[in-house]
């Protein structure tokens, strides 16, 4: 399981990591991403309906991305 | 220009005064009043003339009967300084919207008592967002709950729906002058003014009366134009929103576009994996002055809170409003660039 912190990165660096991130992994695997930037939460759940992936918030600031 | 510089050298007196001049002006606000009252189809005692027209909206919402003590209803799209009125009200209710921006109608229903205070705007200013008002409003009407109407971006392109209680019309929505605004209250309506210090007073008066002139001679040619320049853009958004889906992936675009659901000039778009504001700066040295929603530009420390209530991605965004007289050639020209411009962003942040 991978993690990326983007802790204190401003939009749309997080969402950038992530795209960057995920194409190194295989189908059902599992991403944890942290960031604060107050795009983020929203903008993910727009980038896993426009990439056919899941979201899951888990905690403040901290998301568990499955790639499908 | 011109109709401004006449309306100084008309309208300089005060209408109130005495003397010939004065008389003049009062002749000339009567007949510029009438001349509104019958562009919007009201009766010209419903005009009321702002000459700070930001304030509008808050000063009709909190002159509403009841507003301190009962349900303030408002769409999630709303205006920021719309929604803050709710902490002046009893409660509030945000009704969420759809993907496509449109308020949900059953919890708008369940939100509405009779002493609720409701407020719609006609359409988005970020999206071109029309709302169904000659429902929403109805289902206001039944409840007999107050409502105010927020035209700053819908302007006179959309009628008034036959239940209202007050209205903002900022001159600007008409490309008037700026610094005058209408509020519309309603004959039926007990607003009164949340100033108690004016509490007899519908307006502070504090308006020019050069720029109400002004205001008033645009809006009919602005009508006129509208209706052969409407359809134009229209169709030009249309291309816009085909060849973009066409030409660039993974791009996310605010509302459906539907004629009924719909400004015609405003087309929101946003493109995953870009700056907003990387993306304003290129556009702008090939001549294009677009608007952004995204936090991810100098002036802005949120997202829009629009894209985010529909869901919609909020990096990367940029709003085109196309205005009468734009060139098709220009429309081309920006869909022959933008694919370039998107995919060197993309590769430049190593995707």
């Amino acid at each position: 399981m991978r993690e990326i912190d983007c802790l204190g990165a401003l939009c749309p660096t997080p969402i950038i990591q992530l795209g960057k991130a995920i194409k190194d992994i295989a189908a059902g695997e599992v991403i944890i991403l942290k960031a604060d930037d107050p795009a983020t939460e929203s903008d993910l759940h727009a980038w896993a309906r426009m990439t056919g992936n899941n979201v899951i918030s888990l905690a403040e600031h901290t998301y568990k991305i499955i790639k499908n | 220009m011109r109709v401004l510089l006449a309306a100084f050298e008309k309208g300089w007196a005060h209408p109130d005064g005495l003397g010939e001049a004065s008389s003049q002006a009062r002749h000339l606000l009567n007949s510029a009043r009438e001349e509104i009252a019958a562009a919007l189809e009201v009766t010209p005692g419903e005009v009321e003339f702002w000459g700070e027209p930001a304030l509008i909206s808050p000063m009709a919402i909190l002159g509403a009967p009841n507003f301190s003590h009962g349900n303030f209803v408002a769409g999630a799209t709303e205006r920021q300084d719309i929604l803050a009125m709710g902490a002046r009200a009893h409660s509030m209710s945000i009704i969420p919207v759809s993907h496509e921006g449109l308020i949900d109608r059953d919890l708008f229903l369940e939100a509405i008592e009779s002493n609720s205070t409701v407020a719609l705007q006609a359409a988005n200013g970020e999206t071109g967002v029309r709302q169904d008002l000659a429902d929403l409003s109805a289902l206001t009407g039944s409840l007999n709950a107050q409502l105010h109407l927020d035209y700053s971006a819908a302007g006179p392109l959309v009628k008034l729906p036959a239940y209202w209680s007050t209205a903002d019309f900022p001159a600007k929505s008409w490309d008037g002058p700026s610094g005058l605004g209408i509020m519309l209250i309603h004959r039926d309506h007990r607003w009164v003014n949340p100033l108690t210090s004016a509490i007899a007073r519908r307006s502070p008066g504090s308006y020019s009366l050069p720029l109400v002139l002004a205001a008033a001679a645009s809006l009919t040619g602005w009508i006129d134009d509208s209706k052969k320049e409407s359809e134009r853009i229209r169709t030009l958004v249309a291309l816009m929103r085909t060849v973009i889906k066409q030409t660039i992936a993974d791009v996310d675009i605010a509302g459906s576009g539907a004629v009924n659901q719909s400004l015609p000039h405003i087309l929101s778009i946003s493109f995953l994996n870009v700056s907003g504001e990387e993306l304003v700066s290129r556009l702008a040295r090939e001549g294009f002055a677009v608007a952004s929603g995204s936090a991810c530009i100098a002036s802005a420390i949120e997202p829009s809170h629009v894209l985010k209530a529909m869901g919609v991605l909020t990096h990367g965004n940029i709003r085109i409003s196309l205005l009468h007289g734009v060139q098709e050639s220009e429309v081309k020209r920006l869909l022959a660039l933008l694919p370039g411009i998107i995919e060197k962003l993309r590769s430049e942040s190593g995707l």
